[in-house]
C-alpha cells in the first residue's frame, strides 16, 4: 500500500547482499576495509598489519561478547555499565598482582567475581525493582566510577605482572598473539553457549517472547538476573586482557569502549529488541569497527590536514550506513 | 446516508500465496450481512479491502455505483466505511474520551481540544451501553484499566464516533459477554433502521443467525454462497463453509465418554487467584473437566493458578499431595501441562523455528552440549503424530496456519507426557477441519488415562466433548453439569448466574 | 472510589513525584546554604540550569514520541561553535540575529538526519542517534577547532537581568512551560502521545505515525540550538565539548521527572523540575564539603535512589498487596 521510502535502484543493488547472514556480510566488509588500507597505505596489507588488527579487535571482541549476551535477552537490555567494569577490573588487577606472576590467577578471580557482582546487582535492579536497563546499568556506571575514584583517591598504584603481556599481547605462537587464540576459542564457547545449550535456546525465548517463555517453564527472572551478570564478568574479563596490552591503568580505560561494543553487535546483526543474533557477529562486527578506526588513522598520516573532526564525521557516517544495512526495524504496518 | 457497496471478483495474491480468487460482497443500507467463511477463506482480506487497508489485485469496487481504488484507510473512511477490529487501535495510557475522538477531537478555534465537548459527547456515545458495563467506564478512565470487553466497547464506539454509513464488524463480539451482546444487537437493529450497512465477521453462529438477515460465505478465497438467512439454516451454511458435512463428526466424537474409576489426579479446596474468588474440584484421570461460563468469570485464572503461573490462596493437591507452584516450572515437574488460548502472545515464539517451539519447554532432557540429532527426531515424531503441515523444522513457526500452528503449542507439551492438562480456550481462531483433529486428540488423550481440564467460550464444544462441565459466575462455582443436566439450557442459564 | 480518582490524577501528571523530590532537594539544600532563596542565588543557579532546561524540553518530546537522542548534547555543541565564531563582542545586533537563526538552522537539520534515520529508515533510535552525535561533534570541531570567542556585551547582560523582579532565566522558564502547554492542548500532542504510546494503533487510527516521529526529532534539534545559544550566552565563549555531558544529564532530568523512557506519556514540565533537581544536588553535594574524591560516587548514588525511587515504591506496594 503505501510503500516505504526507498530508493528502487539501490534496493536492486543492495537485494543480494541482503540475503547473506549479517555475520558474513560483515565479515566481507571487513575484508573490503582491509583492502582499503592497502590502497591508501601499501603497508597497511601485511601479515603483521592484519595481526595487529585482530589482536586490537580481540580486545573489543572479549567486551562485545557481555553485551552480546544481553541485548539477545530482550527487554530493552543493554549494559552501560561495562565500561567502568574494564576500567575496576583492570585497576583490581594491577593492584592485586602488583608484578607478582603468581597473583596473576587471584587477581583474575577476584576481578571476575567483582564483575559478575556488578552484572549481578544490575539483573536484580532490572528484573526485581522493574528499572529498565538503560537506566539501572547507566547509574551502575556512575557508581562503579564513583567507588573507584573514593578506593583510589587518583592514586592508581600497582604493577602488570610480565607474564601477562607476554601471553596476552606479545607474539606467541607463529607471531600470533595468546589473545587471538583466546578470542577465537571463547567464539567456540560463546557458539557452544548460544546454539548448543539449554541456557542458550532459553536465552532467545526471552528476547522473542517473555509471556510465552515464562509460560513454557522458562525461569525468566532467573535468566536475565544470570546473564547481567555473565555480562559483567565478561566485561571484567575483558579489562584483565586490556591490562595485558597497556601494561598501564588510568581512570578511563574502558570509556572508549564501551560504545563500540555496542555498535559491534549491532553490525554484527544482532537485534537490539532482543531474539535474534550472534557472537560470530559481534566478532564480525569487532573487526569492522577496528578497521574503521585504523583505516582513519592511516589516512590520517597520509593527509594530516584531516583531523580529528573528519575522523569523527566519517566514523558517524560510516556506522549509520552500515545500521540502515540491518539496524532496521520492523515496519509498523506490519 | 444511504450507501451501497459491490465488491465483484476481488483477487488478492501476497507473495506466492493467493487469498482471494474471487471475492464478492453486496451490501446496502438498511442491511445486516454475516461475512462467514472458516479461516483461512479469505474473509479478513476481503474485509481489509473493502476498508482501504489492503489495495486488491484484481476485482471491481463499486461505492454508490461509483467506481473507487482505496490508497489509504483514509480514503475509505472518508466515505463513510469503517471498521471495528478487535482491540486493534486504542492507545492504553489513554483515557476512552481522548481515544474515541483521536484525530477528530471537537477543537476550539480550529486550534487547540474542547475538553468539555469531548467529555459530553463521550457521555453520550457511553449512554448507549448503559447497564451492561461497569461504573469504571467514564469518559476520563485509562483504557489500560478496562476489562477486554470494555476495550471492546470502547473500539465501537470510537467506529461510531465517525458516523458511518456502512460499519464492518470483524469478530467483535468476541470478548463481549452476553449482556453487552445484546446491547449491541439492540444498537446493530436501531443502526439498520437508520440506514446504516452493516457487515458482521463473524464465527459464532447463533450470533449471526440472530442478527444478520444475510450471509455471503467464502471457502479457499472464493465466494460460494449468498442468501437470505431466512431461506437458509446452519446446516448449510456450515457445510458451504467446510465443504463437507463435517458436522455430524463433530456430535459424534464427544460420545466415547465412559466413566471409570480412576485415580484422582487434581483436587482443589476453595482456591482463590485474582478474578477467582474460591473454587473447589476434583479430577480424575482420564476425565475431561470442563469449564464453562462468560468469559472472564475466573477460568482463565484457575487455570494459570494450578499451573503455578498466578499466586493463589487454598489448597491445591496433586495425586494426594499438596503443592505449592510458584512457579510454571514447579508444575511441569509435576507432568501439568498448560495450552494457553492466545498461541501469537502467550503460546509461541513466532520469530523461530518450529523445532525450537516444539522443545522450549524441554531442552533440558537433551544435556550440554544439546544431542540435536535426537532433539530433532523427538520433535519430527511428535510433528508426524499430530499431522503438522510444514515444510521442515527449521522454518520460522510464523509460515504455519492456525491450526498447524496451534498443533505445535500442543505438541510441545504433549512430548512431555503430561498427566493433567490445562487448555484455556484453545480453539478460538481455528476453522472446523483443525477442530475435528483437536477434538479426536483430545480423546486420545483421555482414553490414555491423562486428566484434562478444559476452558472454552464455545459452549457446543463443551457440551459435546465434556463428561462433566463447572461453570464459574463471579469467580466461583455457579453449577456443576453432568449426565442429562448438561444441556445448552442449563448451562446458559448457570452462566448468567441463575439456578437453571 | 477516591482511589480509583487519585490514581488518576497520579498517571495524568507524572511529575508528582519529582515535585517530592524537589520539595526534600530544597529542603536539604537551604540547609546548607540559608541565602538559597534570595533572588541573586535563584538568579544564578537558573542561569546555569537554563541551558540543560531548553536542552530536556526537547529531550522530552522525543522520549514521550517513543525515541530518544542521544545526539542533544553533539548539537548543542555545535550550536556553541557555530555561535562562538560568529558573534564578537563587536557584532551588531543585525549579525547576532543572523547567527541565532544560523544556529537553529544547524539544529533543524541535525534533526532532520536524525528524524530520517529514526523515522524513515527505522534505525533503532538509541545506535543511530550516538552514531549521528559524533557527526556533529565533528562538524563543530571543524568549526571551532580549539576554544575561543567571546560574547557580545548586550547579550550576557539581557541574560543576566531581571525584568519585574524575577530572573530573565525564570521567564524563559515559564515561557518554555507555556510553548509546552498549548503544544500538548493541540491535536498534534495527542498525535505525539499516541505515538509513543502504541504507534501500530495510531497508525490504525490514521495518525501519520512516520511524521509524528521524525517531527519530535526537528524538535529535539530545534532546542538543542537553542540551549546552545544559552549556553553560549552564559559561558560567553565557545568550547569543542561543552555538549557532551548535557545528553546524559537531558536523559537522567527526563526519567527523575516521571517521563517513561518507553514513550507515551509524561511531560516537560517534569523534566525541567528534574533538571533543577539535578542541580540542587551538585550543589547539595559542594556545600556538604563531601570529600572531593567521594563526589562522584554520592552523586550517582543519589541519582540512583531519585531513579529507582517509583520502582520501590511500587515493589513496596506489591509486598504489601501480599
Amino acid at each position: 500500500m503505501n510503500a516505504p521510502l526507498s530508493r528502487p535502484l539501490t534496493q536492486r543493488i543492495t537485494s543480494p547482499l541482503r540475503r547473506l547472514s549479517p555475520p558474513a556480510l560483515a565479515l566481507i566488509l571487513a575484508i573490503l576495509l582491509f583492502l582499503l588500507g592497502g590502497v591508501i597505505n601499501p603497508n597497511f596489507v601485511s601479515i603483521a598489519s592484519a595481526t595487529n588488527v585482530i589482536r586490537l579487535a580481540a580486545f573489543l571482541g572479549i567486551i562485545a561478547a557481555g553485551q552480546t549476551l544481553v541485548i539477545i535477552s530482550g527487554g530493552e537490555g543493554i549494559d552501560l555499565s561495562a565500561g567502568t567494569v574494564v576500567t575496576l577490573s583492570a585497576i583490581l588487577v594491577f593492584r592485586i598482582t602488583n608484578g607478582d606472576d603468581a597473583m596473576v590467577p587471584v587477581g583474575l578471580a577476584v576481578a571476575l567475581a567483582v564483575g559478575a557482582a556488578i552484572g549481578f546487582i544490575n539483573g536484580a535492579g532490572v528484573m526485581l525493582v522493574g528499572i529498565p536497563p538503560l537506566v539501572m546499568t547507566l547509574g551502575m556506571a556512575g557508581v562503579v566510577s564513583g567507588t573507584i575514584l573514593i578506593v583510589t583517591q587518583g592514586n592508581l598504584i600497582g604493577k602488570t605482572p610480565e607474564v601477562m603481556p607476554r601471553l596476552i599481547s606479545d607474539p606467541l605462537l607463529f607471531g600470533v598473539p595468546g589473545v587471538v587464540f583466546f578470542w577465537f576459542l571463547l567464539g567456540g564457547a560463546m557458539w557452544l553457549l548460544l546454539e548448543r545449550s539449554g541456557y542458550g535456546r532459553r536465552l532467545f525465548a526471552i528476547g522473542v517472547n517473555r509471556t510465552a517463555a515464562r509460560l513454557s517453564g522458562v525461569r525468566v527472572q532467573r535468566m536475565v538476573i544470570i546473564t547481567f551478570a555473565l555480562s559483567g564478568m565478561l566485561s571484567a574479563l575483558g579489562g584483565f586482557m586490556l591490562l595485558g596490552f597497556s601494561q598501564t591503568v588510568f581512570l578511563n580505560l574502558g570509556d572508549t569502549y564501551l560504545f563500540p561494543s555496542i555498535a559491534a553487535v549491532v553490525v554484527g546483526g544482532t537485534l537490539l529488541s532482543g531474539g535474534k543474533g550472534s557472537y560470530w557477529g559481534t566478532m564480525s562486527g569487532a573487526l569492522v569497527l577496528t578497521l574503521i578506526d585504523s583505516l582513519l588513522t592511516a589516512v590520517r598520516a597520509r593527509v594530516p590536514e584531516i583531523g580529528e573532526a573528519y575522523k569523527l564525521i566519517i566514523l558517524g557516517v560510516t556506522l549509520v550506513i552500515l545500521l540502515s544495512f540491518y539496524g532496521r526495524q520492523r515496519n509498523v504496518r506490519g | 446516508m444511504a450507501i451501497s457497496l459491490s465488491a465483484r471478483h476481488i483477487t488478492k495474491r501476497y507473495g506466492g500465496v493467493l487469498a482471494l480468487s474471487d471475492g464478492n460482497l453486496e451490501v446496502r443500507s438498511g442491511e445486516v450481512v454475516a461475512l462467514m467463511g472458516a479461516n483461512g477463506s479469505g474473509k479478513s482480506t476481503l474485509s481489509k479491502i473493502i476498508t482501504g487497508v489492503v489495495a486488491p489485485n484484481q476485482g471491481q469496487l463499486l461505492i454508490d455505483g461509483d467506481e473507487t481504488r482505496f490508497t489509504h484507510p483514509r480514503m475509505a473512511r472518508a466515505l463513510g466505511i469503517t471498521a471495528v477490529y478487535q482491540e486493534l487501535s486504542l492507545i492504553p495510557d489513554m483515557t476512552v474520551a481522548e481515544n474515541i475522538w483521536l484525530r477528530h477531537e471537537p477543537r476550539f478555534l480550529g486550534f487547540s481540544l474542547n475538553p468539555f465537548e469531548m467529555r459530553a459527547r463521550t457521555s453520550a456515545l457511553l449512554a448507549l451501553f448503559k447497564g451492561a458495563v461497569s461504573a469504571a467506564l467514564e469518559p476520563g478512565t485509562q483504557v489500560k484499566s478496562l476489562s477486554p470487553g470494555e476495550r471492546q466497547i470502547v473500539e465501537i464506539l470510537k467506529a461510531l464516533s465517525t458516523n458511518p454509513r456502512l460499519i464492518i464488524l470483524d469478530e467483535a463480539t468476541a470478548s463481549l459477554d452476553n449482556q453487552q451482546v445484546g446491547k449491541l444487537f439492540e444498537l446493530v437493529k436501531a443502526w439498520k433502521a437508520d440506514g446504516m450497512a452493516v457487515v458482521i465477521v463473524s464465527h459464532r453462529m447463533d450470533e449471526i443467525l440472530r442478527i444478520a438477515d444475510r450471509a455471503s460465505v467464502l471457502r479457499n478465497g472464493k465466494t460460494v454462497y449468498d442468501e437470505q438467512l431466512a431461506n437458509t439454516d446452519e446446516h448449510t451454511l456450515i457445510s458451504q463453509m467446510v465443504g463437507e458435512t463435517v458436522v455430524q463428526e463433530l456430535k459424534t466424537l464427544g460420545s466415547s465418554k465412559e466413566p471409570t474409576e480412576r485415580a484422582i489426579r487434581l483436587e482443589m479446596q476453595d482456591v482463590a487467584a485474582r478474578t477467582l474468588r474460591g473454587i473447589s474440584l476434583t479430577l480424575r484421570d482420564g476425565e475431561l473437566l470442563g469449564l464453562g461460563g462468560l468469559q472472564g468469570q475466573g477460568q482463565t485464572d484457575l487455570l494459570l493458578a494450578i499451573f503455578g503461573a498466578l499466586p493463589h490462596t487454598g489448597v491445591i493437591q496433586i495425586e494426594g499431595q499438596p503443592v505449592n507452584f510458584r512457579h510454571p516450572s514447579d508444575a511441569m515437574q509435576h507432568a501439568v501441562a498448560f495450552v494457553p488460548g492466545d498461541r501469537g502472545t502467550e503460546g509461541l515464539l513466532l520469530s523461530r523455528s518450529i523445532l525450537d517451539n516444539f522443545l522450549l519447554p524441554s531442552w533440558r532432557r537433551f544435556g550440554f552440549p544439546l544431542r540435536m540429532d535426537e532433539a530433532r527426531t523427538v520433535a519430527k515424531h511428535t510433528a508426524k503424530d499430530l499431522s503438522v503441515v510444514m515444510a521442515e523444522l527449521d522454518a520460522p513457526v510464523s509460515s504455519l496456519s492456525g491450526g498447524n500452528a496451534q498443533k505445535v503449542v500442543i505438541g510441545k507439551w504433549l512430548m512431555r507426557e503430561p498427566k493433567l492438562l490445562l487448555l484455556n480456550d484453545p480453539t478460538k481462531g481455528v476453522d472446523v477441519g483443525a477442530k475435528g483433529e483437536f477434538y479426536a486428540l483430545l480423546n486420545r488423550l483421555r482414553a490414555a488415562g491423562t486428566a484434562i481440564l478444559f476452558y472454552s467460550s464455545d459452549d457446543e464444544e463443551l457440551l459435546s466433548l465434556c463428561d462433566r462441565v463447572l461453570v464459574l459466575h463471579d469467580g466461583r462455582q455457579a453449577a456443576e453439569l453432568h449426565g442429562e443436566a448438561l444441556t445448552r439450557a442449563h448451562l446458559v442459564a448457570a452462566s448468567m448466574g441463575t439456578e437453571g | 472510589m477516591t482511589g480509583l480518582v487519585l490514581r488518576r490524577i497520579i498517571s495524568r501528571h507524572s511529575y508528582l513525584f519529582a515535585l517530592l523530590l524537589l520539595v526534600v532537594a530544597v529542603l536539604v539544600n537551604l540547609r546548607l546554604q540559608d541565602n538559597l532563596l534570595e533572588v541573586n542565588v535563584i538568579s544564578r543557579n537558573f542561569r546555569n540550569f537554563l541551558p540543560l532546561i531548553v536542552l530536556v524540553v526537547g529531550q522530552s518530546v522525543v522520549i514521550i514520541g517513543g525515541g530518544i537522542d542521544l545526539s542533544a548534547g553533539a548539537i548543542v555543541t555545535l550550536g556553541n561553535a557555530i555561535l562562538a565564531t560568529l558573534i564578537t563582542s563587536e557584532s551588531s545586533s543585525g549579525q547576532i540575529l543572523l547567527a541565532i537563526l544560523l544556529t537553529c538552522g544547524a539544529g533543524v537539520l541535525a534533526g532532520v538526519v536524525n528524524g530520517l534515520c529514526v523515522a524513515y529508515l527505522r534505525l533503532q533510535p538509541i545506535v543511530t542517534t550516538y552514531a549521528t552525535s559524533f557527526i556533529f561533534t565533528g562538524v563543530a570541531l571543524l568549526i571551532l577547532p580549539r576554544p575561543g570567542g567571546d560574547m557580545a556585551a548586550a547579550v550576557r547582560s539581557l541574560y543576566r537581568s531581571t525584568p519585574g523582579g524575577a530572573p530573565f532565566t525564570l521567564w524563559m522558564v515559564f515561557t518554555l512551560i507555556a510553548i509546552w502547554l498549548v503544544v500538548r492542548s493541540t491535536r498534534y500532542g495527542q498525535f505525539l502521545f499516541a505515538t509513543g504510546g502504541k504507534s501500530e494503533s495510531a497508525y490504525f487510527t490514521g495518525i501519520p505515525v512516520n511524521f509524528v516521529k521524525f517531527s519530535t526529532y526537528l524538535w529535539s534539534g530545534l532546542f538543542a540550538a537553542l540551549a546552545a545559544l544559552a549556553l553560549t550566552v552564559n559561558t560567553g565563549t565557545g568550547s569543542p565539548r561543552s555538549g557532551d555531558l548535557l545528553t546524559l544529564n537531558s536523559v537522567v532530568a527526563v526519567v527523575l521527572g516521571g517521563t517513561r523512557l518507553s514513550g507515551g506519556q509524561g511531560g516537560v514540565i517534569g523534566s525541567i523540575l528534574g533538571v533543577v533537581i539535578l542541580g540542587l544536588i551538585a550543589n547539595i553535594i559542594s556545600f556538604a564539603s563531601v570529600d572531593s574524591w567521594a563526589q562522584t560516587l554520592v552523586s550517582a548514588l543519589i541519582i540512583i535512589f531519585a531513579l529507582i525511587g517509583p520502582g520501590l515504591v511500587r515493589l513496596a506496594r506489591k509486598a504489601v498487596a501480599r
